[in-house]
């Protein structure tokens, strides 16, 4: 058996085209696991398809690496209904241990977009989970994800790829918002505007379990839609203040020219709640805050700029692990082609000695017919001395082919065997 | 028994401390393991110098000698410290109670390690005294520690500054609830000891020396008086900012805590005499020379 990727990621492929050749449903994927079985029926296969990437993993008998790679094509062409010339270009192939240290950087998060990102490693285990369900796994490709899974743990145990955040709204919540208020099940969170930045911190903060969301905006319908959708209520914009004073988290994405609240305006909203911590987050370009407000105290405002700069500290921090990552995919590339290797002599161990042992077994039977007067005790002496015979005649040649496997599939040894003892039968 | 002496849990917290600080620059689980571990081997040596003190003086350590109350309220941080540490080992605390720690034990040297005779009357009512008074002291302590780490927090939330990967720091709004309890609580301890003590000197011997003018209980007494107030202000129900109740806390708790420790070594070295400190009780047939210091 030999191993195949054929991909196209974000890195590789405009998003034009990786959306023509995605497996969007359930459905589309049955039916493509059903025409691979057709076409490549003694294939393992496994499909991985996600916003950033398309990939197709074939565990296939053939040799040819290339004609392999063409029919993979053809197949893609055919079922998306999409003619081959617009997009071969962009379509990239591995095999054997390039393959499975393409799948290793992927699960390890190395090929995503954000660097370190979770969410990768729970698309491969879908990938894997539903090639499984569909009956395309075999025991080559249940060996690869499988390693894979492990390398991904490896990965985020052993290095801290995985570490810090990276977006703005989860490093708002995660290393400020968290930092101020212990339990946020109490606090009223008030949006201002609603961009899409505002959305992705209230998921955040959602998940930190608030219950209390406002939502403020010039346009009315705009408020009322957002407030639905995160279970919270619209007010209208006249009652800003009122809520300024109240809430304990704020964020703001208006979208405003200039700034809409002062530090006088904040101050004189907040008379009423003084002592009481507030965070602000001013995702507004231009800002919706005055920098002024900051110096309030108990009052911690957040914006783009400050936010940014951990981030791309953060991604930093990541990009420096990348070199430890690696040397875990090395590892376990090592481990699994080694293993890998070992299996693809395994099939002609097993077939030389089943046949060795067959012969012996055959060669005793007669001899017992022959001489009935020896006790069990007897027969079972010979058994055991044929059977040591034949061990040690086998030893030489089975530990040579061992020795060999460990650095690459030993072809032509395996085809000597094959033809020496005619084991093609 | 082993020899153990000042220095041996001295150098170990020095040890753990400087391994806190180095965790400052850069993460490892190995370093804050260590010093976990340093920490821990200090508060061993520490426990079996305060056993052995005990054995000699055959008292109590809350009872024996200024500088076995002073190893006891470093001991007791020493120990809660731990306990958090080993509940959160990423929390950066050590960084503040280090410090303390260092000074309490630095100052116990500086303190008389000689027992008073007078301990031999009303044995059980000294202990309640005194015991009272260590733990709403340590409370103090919790809640000057508890300040500084929420003016560091706060700080460092103002200024969008990140700790070392691997480190955190108690939100806010806790520092703020376990500030605010460290205090509430302190003051009912000091109460107690403070009463008990009036007590003791009412039933105490007629021979004894004045306990009035005696400088640790004035100290003891105006520290008391300044808690009073400061409980008296976070039960008003005022809304404050937090970082004010925080410098609030760090100034009057820092500031007592200051004046207890200087008081104890004020009367060491200038020789004042203190019930609390040096022996002040007069010669009389019966009263027995001190046990020597195992420093």
């Amino acid at each position: 058996m030999n191993l195949l990727a054929l991909h196209c990621t974000h890195q590789t492929t405009p998003l034009a085209i990786r959306e023509r050749l995605a497996f969007a449903s359930r459905e589309q994927l049955a039916r493509a696991y059903s025409e691979l079985r057709r076409r490549f029926s003694e294939s393992e296969a496994v499909i991985l398809s996600t916003c950033n990437r398309v990939e197709l993993y074939l565990a296939h008998p053939g040799d040819d690496a290339e004609q392999t790679r063409q029919q993979l094509a053809q197949f893609l062409s055919e079922f998306h209904d999409v003619p081959l010339d617009e997009f071969v270009g962009e379509l990239r192939a591995d095999s054997g241990s390039e393959a499975v240290w393409h799948l290793f950087a992927v699960i390890s998060s190395l090929d995503s977009m954000v660097l370190g990102e979770p969410q990768i490693v729970s698309q491969v285990k879908e990938a894997y989970r539903a090639a499984e369900e569909n009956g395309a796994c075999g025991p080559l490709v249940h060996s690869l994800f499988q390693s894979a899974i492990r390398v991904s743990g490896r990965v985020r145990s052993e290095t801290k790829l995985a570490e810090g955040r990276v977006s703005v709204a989860s490093v708002a919540v995660g290393d400020f918002a968290k930092k101020i208020f212990d339990n946020f099940a109490d606090k009223l969170v008030l949006i201002i505007g609603a961009g899409e930045m505002a959305e992705e911190t209230l998921r955040y903060l959602k998940d930190e379990g608030v219950r209390e969301i406002v939502v403020i905006n010039r346009s009315p319908e705009r408020a009322e839609r957002l407030a639905r959708e995160w279970s919270g209520r619209a007010e209208p914009w006249s009652d800003l203040d009122l809520w300024l004073g109240r809430a304990d988290v704020i964020v703001s994405t208006t979208g405003a020219e200039r700034p809409i609240v002062n530090a006088a305006r904040f101050r004189q909203a907040r008379a009423k709640s003084a002592g009481r911590t507030a965070f602000v987050l001013d995702l507004g370009a231009p800002r919706d805050f005055e920098p002024a407000v900051d110096k309030l105290d108990d009052v911690f405002l957040y914006d783009i700029d400050s936010l940014s700069r951990t981030c791309e500290d953060n991604r930093h921090a990541r990009v420096r692990e990348i070199e430890a990552a690696r040397q875990i995919i090395a590892d376990e590339l090592a481990k699994f082609m080694a293993e890998f290797h070992r299996r693809a002599s395994g099939d002609v161990v097993s077939r030389l000695m089943q046949d060795w042992h067959g012969v012996s077994k055959e060669e005793l039977d007669r001899l017992f017919a022959k001489q009935p007067h020896l006790t069990a005790r007897d027969r079972e002496a010979i058994e055991r001395t044929v059977e040591r015979i034949v061990n040690k005649l086998l030893h030489p040649p089975l530990e040579t082919l061992k020795h060999e496997s460990r650095e690459g599939t030993p072809h032509g040894l395996i085809d000597a065997l094959k033809r020496l003892f005619r084991l093609e039968g | 028994m082993p020899n153990v002496n000042l220095f041996c849990f001295l150098a170990s917290y020095l040890v753990a401390f400087s391994l806190d600080v180095a965790r400052l620059r850069a993460q490892s689980a190995w370093s804050r393991w260590i010093a976990i571990l340093f920490g821990a081997a200090g508060l061993l040596a520490q426990t079996l110098y305060l056993l052995l003190r005990s054995s000699l003086t055959h008292q109590p350590p809350l009872l024996s000698s200024a500088h076995d109350w002073l190893l006891v309220l470093a001991w007791l941080a020493v120990l809660t410290h731990l306990f958090v540490s080993l509940l959160d080992s990423t929390i950066a605390s050590g960084l503040v109670v280090w410090p303390v720690v260092l000074l309490l034990v630095g100052a116990s040297h500086f303190v008389t390690a000689s027992t008073s005779p007078e301990l031999d009357f009303h044995h059980e009512w000294k202990m309640l005294h005194a015991s009272m008074l260590m733990l709403g002291t340590a409370a103090i302590l919790f809640g000057f520690i508890l300040s500084l780490l929420y003016l560091w927090q706060h700080r460092r939330l103002k200024h969008r500054q990140m700790l070392t990967s691997g480190l955190t720091l108690p939100s806010l709004e806790r520092l703020e609830r376990f500030n605010r309890w460290s205090i509430l609580v302190s003051v009912p301890l000091l109460t107690f000891g403070v009463a008990s003590g009036i007590g003791l000197s009412v039933m105490g011997k007629p021979d004894a020396a004045p306990t009035w003018t005696d400088p640790v209980v004035l100290g003891g007494s105006v520290m008391w008086l300044l808690m009073c107030g400061l409980f008296a202000w976070l039960l008003s129900g005022q809304r404050t900012p937090g970082r004010q109740v925080a410098w609030l806390t760090a100034w009057s708790c820092g500031f007592l805590l200051f004046m207890m420790v200087g008081l104890q070594v004020l009367t060491e070295v200038i020789q004042m005499p203190s019930l609390h400190g040096r022996d002040v009780t007069r010669r009389v047939p019966g009263n027995e020379p001190a046990p020597p210091a195992v420093r």
